[in-house]
């Protein structure tokens, strides 16, 4: 879509693969409080803890108040909630529906992460989830940088999560990393920032945290914020696939990527 | 203001003149599952797009409705920059639904839609699949008309495309009472919702573009609940609501056609009509109130979209047809102007669809007659 740049608020990155630091999805309890996690599937947990971690909030702190109407919410992922699905199919095909949970409900829409990541911390403006595949990351950036365009938001929460399930992994059919990243992004593009570069022919960076499929690209960024912040930058990063293609951004700071 | 170049569905009745003609009719494309399947299911019926079962089926509707629209308006993406937003539900999760069951392969890659964009409209700049449930059309419109406002797309095609999954049906089936066996929006014994196939595409176009102009895109307002995942919120669908008429510069009285999202269920019916009213009537409004899914069932992501289809043809023919599966309309519903039994003249004007999903992920759209 639109290339585009736009402003990094916050950010929060979510990889208990290999930050220790970082919850494991049965342990986000920890981080998120108790309440509400009851039927969450693992990759809904991974987003809330990356946006817990983008929001700077303590541990088991949970925003109250009116929920907020200017701010979006742009979910990125493909493979979140298909042990919810392939699980149901088999407990209706074998026993029935008798034999299925209510708690799956929600888990059966593949914008759950999405609508989950809203009501949790009381986002209300427009809430879309992207599934495109290995670029779903890129996409959900230029579909957040299109509503503050369209004047349809003032700030958008962008979140990807993928976790590494049996049927996640197996489906994927290769190597797939538990993860999740946020970003929040606004219009006006000054300190720390990301560029959307557009269409590259080959990946530009080598992911040393594994492969997020559809949230690689939001931990790719969250991650090279990490080190604009503390080297001034500039970083290009990349998702995408053989399928999809491949996307490049960058992410630089206001004094050194300003031209 | 952009353009409707062209519209098209795909539902269990054929193309877009065809369910037209069906819902004219009052007719209900509900097929009766086996006795067998209705009990496991606790689900009595669904409104299938007739043909093969195979892998990919939404995927092989989308293409369809894709080049029917783009051929309609005379689109050529090797010419123009036109970018496709696909809306979907249940993506092609039934293809998943299979793998699990019986090991047919499932390409991971084609959970969403883009390689079968590109090869439907070669030439075409991105793709971008959305997931977001029963309003995944109505939000693709959203972003297409934002596309074509920017400057972004010469030509932006809002498309959408679902089949039944048994994973959703289960969930119907878990919180019905028992097997319902056609949709009955806005009634007062009412059972609750089925799943239909469908599919459907839009073409954006500035108002510039030489082609065809079948009715002025006003806007598509957005919200969500921020609520409850599975229950509406009246709150969330008046925002939507008042959200369109402030990006169209139009005033709630002047809405002359509604064409609900009313999916028969004990919640969405009389929440829906509550926001009507809140909006509309609460502004000296009156209009006519129409919905498909008794006709053509619940098409989850492409429901938006399929409603959108029948307001162009009911903006140009000057006519609403009636809600089918409507014999006594519930208390809630007291005031609220349901087209009954047969279609109702009205000359071409202001129309709103309305599309709410599950996670309170709300989009309602504005159309006008085209000069």
């Amino acid at each position: 879509m639109l290339t585009a740049t736009l402003a990094l608020r916050g950010w929060g990155i979510h990889l208990p693969e290999s930050d220790p630091s970082a919850c494991r999805p049965d342990a986000a309890a920890e981080l998120l409080g108790r309440k509400g996690l009851l039927g969450r599937d693992d990759a809904t947990r991974l987003a809330l803890c990356a946006v817990h971690r983008a929001l700077g909030l303590e541990a088991g702190v949970r925003p109250g108040g009116d929920a907020r109407t200017d701010v979006a919410v742009v979910a990125c992922g493909n493979l979140g909630n298909v042990d919810t699905v392939a699980d149901l199919a088999r407990t209706a095909t074998t026993d029935g529906v008798r034999a299925v949970s209510p708690l799956a409900a929600p888990n059966a829409s593949s914008n759950v992460i999405a609508s989950v990541v809203a009501i949790w911390f009381r986002f209300a403006g427009p809430n879309l989830m992207v599934c495109s595949g290995a670029a779903a990351s890129y996409d959900a950036l230029a579909t957040a940088a299109l509503l503050l365009r369209a004047g349809r938001a003032r700030r958008v929460v962008v979140v990807g999560a993928e976790a590494a399930t049996g049927t996640a992994t197996a489906l994927y059919g290769q190597s797939l990393t538990s993860g999740a990243a946020c970003v929040i992004v606004e219009s006006a593009p000054d300190g720390v920032r990301v560029r959307l570069n557009g269409s590259v022919p080959a990946p530009v960076t080598v992911a040393s945290w594994g492969d997020c499929y559809g949230a690689q690209g939001l931990v790719g960024v969250a991650l090279a914020a990490d080190r604009v912040r503390a080297t001034g930058g500039p970083v290009e990063v990349s998702c995408g696939g053989g399928t999809d293609g491949y996307r490049s951004l960058t992410v630089s700071s206001g004094s050194v990527g300003a031209r | 203001m952009p353009v409707i170049a062209a519209t098209t569905q795909l539902t269990c009745f054929g193309d877009g003149s065809r369910t037209w003609a069906a819902l004219t009719d009052g007719r209900c494309g509900a097929r009766p599952f086996d006795a067998a399947t209705a009990a496991r299911l606790n689900v009595g019926a669904t409104y299938p797009i007739a043909g093969r079962a195979d892998r990919g089926r939404a995927a092989d509707w989308l293409a369809t409705v894709l080049r029917a629209a783009a051929a309609e308006a005379g689109v050529d993406a090797r010419r123009e920059r036109v970018v496709v937003v696909v809306g979907t539900g249940l993506r092609q999760l039934a293809d998943v639904e299979r793998w699990a069951l019986d090991d047919t392969p499932c390409p991971v890659d084609q959970l969403h839609f883009g390689s079968a964009v590109r090869a439907a409209l070669p030439g075409v700049r991105e793709v971008v699949t959305l997931a977001n449930a029963c309003s995944a059309g109505g939000h693709a419109l959203a972003l297409a008309q934002d596309l074509v406002e920017a400057g972004e797309a010469d030509v932006a095609v809002a498309a959408a495309a679902d089949t039944a999954t048994l994973s959703m049906q289960a969930m119907i089936g878990k919180v019905a009472d028992r097997p319902t066996a056609r949709v009955r929006p806005f009634d007062r014994d009412r059972t609750g919702v089925l799943l239909g196939d469908g599919a459907a595409a839009v073409v954006v176009t500035p108002v510039e573009r030489p082609g065809p102009r079948l009715a002025h895109l006003l806007a598509t307002g957005l919200s969500c609940d921020a609520v409850h995942e599975t229950a509406p919120d009246v709150g969330g669908m008046t925002r939507a609501m008042r959200d369109a008429l402030l990006r169209a510069d139009r005033e709630a009285r002047d809405v002359r056609v509604v064409v609900a999202h009313g999916t028969g269920t004990a919640l969405n019916d009389p929440t829906e009509c509550q926001a009507i009213r809140e909006v509309i009537h609460a502004d000296q409004g009156d209009p006519w109130v129409t919905a498909l899914k008794g006709a053509i069932g619940h098409t989850s992501g492409a429901a938006a979209l399929c409603g959108v289809d029948i307001a162009v043809r009911g903006l140009r023919l000057g006519a609403v047809p009636p809600v089918v599966g409507l014999g006594n309309p519930l208390a809630e519903a007291d005031g609220v102007r349901l087209v009954r039994d047969h279609p109702v003249a009205v000359p071409g004007s202001l129309t709103q669809i309305n599309s709410f999903g599950f996670g309170g992920v709300n989009a309602v759209t504005l159309l006008e007659p085209a000069c």
